[in-house]
């Protein structure tokens, strides 16, 4: 039993993963939290099962296509909602409320085009769970753990190994720096966008496929921007651990005390870590900036 | 011939005249320094001709070509990089890649092929390495390539931020108090150090010191500011016996 809850936390927590990163990604570079990230993933599940009902796309091409779709997406939004205030050296307060407008821009722009309901992804995976033991595995989640998994891999490949994460990195530190060492912050920011976009785009259509699809989902990864900051908002270590711990938290509420209290306690628990640990499970304290 | 041409400049922020109309030639391949109080906005110049502040008045040559109001990255581009008096590392980067971050412009594979491995990036990955590994070993830090910049100790991370700015393979290169925290015996040191670099990249270098044996014992171009305005240039001798400089550093009638 103890174990089941695991593997349904496991299975939630890497959604969450999926999107804590991008709010992380995107923090660690502009230190701002964009909280169009979550309509982004919407638009991300929308082209996703567009391309599925209506181009009947096998479902491999259907998540690249949500992934290239959502990445390019985030990075309108950064070169028309932060680009100008970030040229302009607006203070960090209006690139959340830029965000905010995006946000409510993106969810209203898709209930007047798509329509305002709930649509359903279509059966890809047999309902059917695996049996391993008692445990059962739910098909659609090992999938979403499969990907989670080679999402994040390649992220960390790119982070922390191609010299483009380095140049990330170091604008990460510290942009003024990094420019001063030759490396193009707009650059960096459409990078950083492109594959925060990305990491939602594939987010969204697995969010799409375990639960619905609707204008007004993104709110859910509200969710995944608590994880993030748990976890220590900047580190991309901290997003996906902070979102593990989020997933089996909420199963455990639900499972051992009441389905309704579960986001109760989670959220509490959350608090508690924040409380004790300001920086995050992984992050670091704030560093001086030049 | 002229490097770096700056005309009027002014940077004013609210009432306080940070830079006050300052004019200011540097020929090439010379050892200036810009020497003045605490506060004279001597690190202000600095941030005015790398691009991190637009100046409220006034224009920058370099190498004839306008570079006012240009970003940061353009200028460094162009070729001109600076250290900082306080020391701005990537402090969780090995040593290595803080030299290599700056390396990044020489290479001229695409965003794409920075994402997926192509034999030309790959080999242009060796070469830059390669190059990183020498600079390092010219300021004495190869053998600690793989450390973290944060470990090593004080006087190594002011060469490791030389060999970094040496990456972007500049003709002018800013100095911002290199001596700074250093003892005497250190600040010989460096003071070679800066003398081999000069030569062996061809370079103009200009600095900002408060230790006077570095000033005076390396610069053959000394521009003296005091409120963001110049108030002498000159050799060392001249400054040296410059009654306003000697007014501005000493205060009328103090001791030294």
């Amino acid at each position: 039993m103890i174990l089941q809850q695991i593997v349904n936390g496991i299975s939630i927590g890497a959604v969450y993963a999926l999107i804590a990163v991008g709010y992380s990604l995107v923090y660690s570079v502009l230190n701002f939290s964009n909280f169009a990230h979550g309509d982004v993933l919407m638009l991300g599940a929308y082209i996703g099962f567009f391309s599925l009902m209506l181009l009947k796309v096998p479902f491999p091409l259907a998540i690249a296509m949500a992934m290239v779709g959502a990445g390019i997406i985030a990075m309108i939004i950064e070169k028309i909602a932060y680009r100008p205030l970030r040229l302009r050296r607006a203070p960090l307060l209006y690139f959340m409320i830029s965000a905010m407008g995006m946000s409510i821009f993106l969810q209203n722009f898709t209930i007047v085009t798509i329509g305002p309901n709930f649509r359903t992804y279509p059966d890809i995976f047999p309902v059917k769970p695996f049996a391993v033991g008692n445990l059962s595995i739910g098909r659609l989640d090992l999938v979403i753990l499969i990907a989670t998994v080679i999402v994040l891999l390649l992220l960390t490949w790119l982070v922390y190994k191609t010299r483009i994460g380095i140049a990330i990195q170091a604008a990460a530190y510290n942009m003024r720096v990094a420019s001063l060492m030759g490396i193009n912050p707009d650059l960096i920011a459409t990078l950083v966008f492109l594959l925060a976009g990305a990491s939602a785009g594939i987010g969204g259509v697995l969010f799409g496929m375990k639960y619905t699809v609707y204008p007004w989902m993104g709110v859910l990864t509200i969710k995944a921007f608590v994880a993030a900051v748990v976890g220590g908002l900047g580190s991309l270590p901290g997003a996906v651990v902070g979102a593990f711990v989020l997933g089996i938290t909420e199963t455990f509420a639900a499972a051992y005390i009441s389905s309704a209290f579960r986001d109760l306690f989670s959220y509490l628990l959350m608090t508690i870590i924040i409380v004790a640990r300001p920086a995050g499970l992984m992050g670091t304290v704030a560093q001086e900036k030049a | 011939m002229a490097l770096l041409e700056i005309t009027n400049l002014s940077k004013f922020f609210g009432g306080v005249k940070a830079v006050d109309d300052f004019n200011y030639t540097l020929d090439s391949g010379h050892l200036h320094a810009i020497i003045g109080p605490n506060g004279a906005g001597k690190t202000t110049i600095f941030n005015l001709i790398t691009g991190i502040y637009p100046p409220t008045q006034g224009k920058i040559f370099f190498d004839g070509q306008e570079i006012t109001n240009l970003p940061p990255h353009v200028i460094a581009q162009k070729g001109i990089a600076r250290t900082f008096q306080n020391i701005r590392l990537f402090p969780d980067f090995s040593v290595l890649d803080n030299v290599r971050t700056a390396c990044h412009q020489q290479a001229n594979y695409s965003v794409l092929e920075g994402l997926f491995p192509t034999p030309r990036r790959a080999r242009q990955e060796k070469e830059l390495t390669e190059r990183a590994y020498n600079l390092l070993e010219l300021v004495g830090l190869a053998n600690r390539a793989k450390e973290r910049a944060k470990n090593l100790p004080y006087g190594h991370q002011r060469r490791l931020e030389i060999a970094r700015a040496l990456a972007l393979q500049p003709r002018l290169l800013l100095l911002d108090e290199p001596a700074a925290g250093m003892n005497p015996d250190e600040t010989e040191k460096l003071m070679d150090f800066i003398e081999e670099i000069k030569e062996k990249f061809n370079l103009t270098i200009l600095l900002i010191e408060h230790h006077m044996e570095v000033v005076m014992g390396l610069c053959d171009d000394i521009v003296v500011i005091d409120f963001g305005k110049k108030i002498a240039q000159g050799t060392p001798e001249q400054i040296q016996s410059d009654e306003t400089v000697i007014q501005a550093y000493l205060g009328a009638g103090e001791e030294l």
